[in-house]
């Protein structure tokens, strides 16, 4: 089975917090449970949604039917009957209160009362709430559908939660930021455990201010992070290529959104690989990694802060909108890289350095730095060799490929369905595994990303010399994630 | 015995006759008097910025970084976060502090994280040959401004003292004040700014600056008094004035960027700094 259901209604209403009681309740009873946010740029009025679908069987994306409407507001109806099943149903009352919706709700999918009250526990409000919640379970009449609990132990967070996990499992010692959709969720996660975990959590000037201070915790030793999103990320660019020089360790979470500029500031995209990739001038090493899930979140932030302690290296995290603020079931065990603390507090510098630290622009000398460089830079390419720098799903002796990477991976998992094909999910990005030419070579490759101009093709192009056919690219540009059952078409159509 | 040797073997690469000899000189100095008193090198963390000033870096052999252009004021405030009890000593030049970083130098004031910042203010970016400062004086003529500069010049001291700065003070870079003056801002506690008006030989040599100054000091003006030292810094707007007042304009305590933070007080409590705490 598989229900999805659509949580309508004006910013401030709540409807985050609605998908958000459901979700940890049905993620309790053994189900799994994908949510995603689409919401504007305003704090009051609007129209926000959110799409929750679960399952019985893991879930990593929605689709495009609906099955149930929770409106909070009558443009709600307006704007998302259309995509609803003929027999989907509505649970709407205006004026009503968050909870009143909750209750209707949980008796609707035949959840008990109790589970219902055991998620109010964790909120403010108790006494309120539950009048509102009883009102609206004893008013529900309808079955939407019938929630059996089963057993298993499943893990709810979004992306943003997987990066802080992992940031804690590495032992952050300071986070710097200045806020920005959507990577400001994580600092606020950090904040808010940084008595508990004995770690820092500072705002900032600017992104400029964030990344040399960032600078100045690195090297005194502090396991030192920072987070932005694109425009945050271009102010940082000419500290990003002091860390390249002075070999300074700060692991930076770039969580994307669409651009060039403003662009679309709470809304979902693709666009940053090549700016993560080629970010800061002159030429030096950097780790660009790109998780596709919550667990990924957590496991490839450690890596990052291993890599960026061990060589001295600046380690770009690189997520988006999508994923960072799409919440996941998930029933994996996490592998978490433990990362030393190496660097000591010296004589560093932003320029050419001699034996001590003093700038120079002695030929021999510049030279000689720039070979220990690209000395060090090809010992942490062999390195990242040993890591999991793709992962293979479906049929491996397939002869069609579907390539992609970051947070399409929920959506193409749900949408592998009859479709004959070896996935490849591209996780580093920089350094790209050698081991990718040979999985794609003469195959039929299907490309999907959530950009314009299909960055990950050229990478692709660049490191194997293999390109993509324009009709095999399946590209997405409007802000918006790839919907599982469309995908599955679109895939389809192409598979030879 | 520790090693409080200070100097590098690097041969220093300003002009015969900089005045930047003379502040190298007030900072050896009064480091100095820190190693008699028992402090040791690895106490200390020096920053400079980028133009004739940032080359004391490499003069001092502290640890420490020579990092970006306008960019000293944050990477301290890093360096004191990542181990809060490090004396950490900024240095900058006029263009540095007030051109490319004044986003920055706003907000060190009003955070008060507790380091010294040493402006070298010679009103010109001299190592990329003589263009105007958000400090030089109107009239000023140069390759890029064969018109004269026209824009006022902003007055660092009256921005710093709204701002909320903990400790404002100008020198004159070759007065015997400068001892003095470095002494008082190594024991605040808080963010200390210090301008050192600072003659450029060959682009902006003293325009009479020097005869015109005097000493608040001598003068017995009340430097815990906010609105006196807002009167003194307008004496002198950065272009021909009649008097120059230099020494302490203005001093208050105030609680510590570092302080506001439990985990970083724990930090100097123990007198560490994040790189030895073991998870």
């Amino acid at each position: 089975m598989k229900f999805t259901i659509l949580f309508g209604g004006k910013a401030g209403q709540g409807v985050n917090i609605l998908s958000a009681i459901l979700g940890k309740a049905l993620t309790k009873e053994g189900y799994y449970v994908f949510v995603s946010r689409d919401y504007q740029s305003l704090i009051r009025g609007g129209h926000n949604f959110n799409v929750l679908t679960f399952s019985d069987k893991p879930v990593y994306s929605n689709n495009s039917v609906i099955d149930l409407i929770v409106a909070q507001d009558d443009n709600t109806i307006t704007l998302h009957k259309k995509e609803m099943k003929k027999e989907g149903m509505i649970i709407q009352k205006e004026g009503a209160g968050n909870m009143y919706f909750a209750g209707r709700l949980f008796k609707s999918l035949c959840l008990d009362f109790k589970i219902l009250e055991r998620e109010l526990k964790e909120l403010d409000r108790f006494e309120e709430n539950m009048k509102e919640a009883k009102e609206g379970y004893e008013e529900e009449k309808k079955v939407a559908c019938r929630v059996v609990s089963n057993k298993k132990k499943l893990t709810f967070r979004n992306g943003n939660q997987g990066i802080t996990n992992g940031a804690i499992e590495s032992g952050i010692d300071v986070y710097y930021a200045y806020p920005m959709t959507p990577a400001t969720n994580v600092m606020g996660e950090l904040a808010e455990k940084q008595i508990e975990k004995n770690l820092v959590v500072i705002e900032l000037e600017s992104e400029i201010g964030v990344m040399n201070s960032a600078i100045g915790s690195a090297i005194t030793g502090a396991k030192t992070m920072v987070g932005t999103s694109g425009g945050g990320f271009d102010l940082m660019t000419e500290a990003l290529s002091l860390t390249g020089i002075a070999e300074v360790p700060v692991v930076i979470y770039l969580a994307s959104r669409p651009g060039p500029s403003t662009g679309v500031a709470t809304y979902s995209g693709q666009g940053d690989l090549e700016l993560a990739r080629h970010a800061g001038h002159g030429e030096f090493p950097r780790l660009v990694i790109a998780p596709g899930d919550p667990d990924e979140c957590e496991e490839i932030t450690s890596q990052a802060f291993y890599f960026s302690q061990k060589f001295g290296i600046p380690a770009i995290v690189l997520s988006d909108k999508h994923l960072a603020e799409g919440t996941y079931t998930s029933d994996r065990k996490t592998t978490i890289t433990p990362s030393k603390k190496l660097t000591k507090l010296g004589r560093y510098n932003s320029y050419e350095k001699d034996k001590f630290g003093c700038a120079t622009e002695d030929a021999e000398q510049i030279k000689k730095n720039v070979d220990e460089r690209i000395k060090k830079w090809k010992e942490f390419e062999k390195e990242t060799e040993k890591f999991e720098g793709f992962k293979i799903y479906g049929n491996k002796n397939s002869k069609n490929v579907v390539l992609f990477w970051g947070s399409t991976k929920g959506a193409i998992l749900d949408a592998m369905e009859n479709v004959n094909a070896k996935f490849v999910q591209v996780l580093y990005m920089d350094p790209f595994s050698s081991k990718i030419k040979k999985e794609i070579e003469g195959k039929n490759i299907i490309l999907v990303e959530n950009n314009a101009t299909a960055q990950l093709g050229k990478l692709v192009a660049e490191k194997t010399g293999i390109f993509i056919e324009e009709k095999n690219k399946i590209l997405r540009y409007d802000g918006r994630p790839f919907l599982s059952d469309e995908l599955n078409n679109e895939l389809r159509k192409r598979i030879k | 015995m520790t090693d409080t040797n200070i100097n590098t073997p690097i041969a220093p690469t300003w002009c015969p006759g900089c005045f930047n000899f003379q502040i190298l000189a007030g900072i050896k100095s009064s480091l100095n008097e820190e190693f008699k008193k028992g402090r040791s090198k690895d106490d200390f963390a020096i920053v400079s910025g980028i133009g004739c000033h940032g080359k004391i870096f490499d003069y001092v052999n502290l640890n420490g970084i020579n990092t970006l252009h306008g960019r000293v004021l944050p990477t301290c405030l890093g360096i004191k976060v990542g181990n809060p009890n490090l004396t950490v000593i900024g240095f900058s030049g006029d263009g540095d502090a007030y051109a490319e970083g004044m986003e920055h130098l706003i907000h060190a004031a009003r955070y008060n994280s507790d380091f010294k910042y040493f402006v070298h203010n010679n009103q010109v970016f001299a190592l990329t040959a003589g263009q105007p400062t958000p400090t030089t004086e109107i009239g000023y003529k140069d390759k890029i401004t064969p018109l004269g500069v026209k824009l006022h010049p902003i007055n660092p001291i009256k921005l710093m003292l709204s701002a909320g700065a903990t400790f404002v003070a100008r020198v004159y870079a070759d007065k015997p004040q400068i001892e003095y003056v470095f002494k008082e801002a190594m024991k605040h506690k808080g963010f200390a700014f210090i301008e050192i008006l600072q003659p450029c030989v060959i682009f902006h040599p003293d325009k009479g600056y020097k005869e015109r100054t005097y000493s608040l000091e001598e003068e017995k003006h009340d430097k815990t008094n906010f609105d006196a030292a807002m009167k003194k810094a307008d004496e002198f707007d950065y272009n021909l004035a009649e008097k120059i007042p230099l020494g302490i304009f203005y001093q208050k305590e105030k609680t510590v960027f570092e302080d506001n933070f439990p985990q970083l007080v724990d930090l100097k409590k123990k007198g560490i700094g994040w790189s030895s705490v073991k998870r």
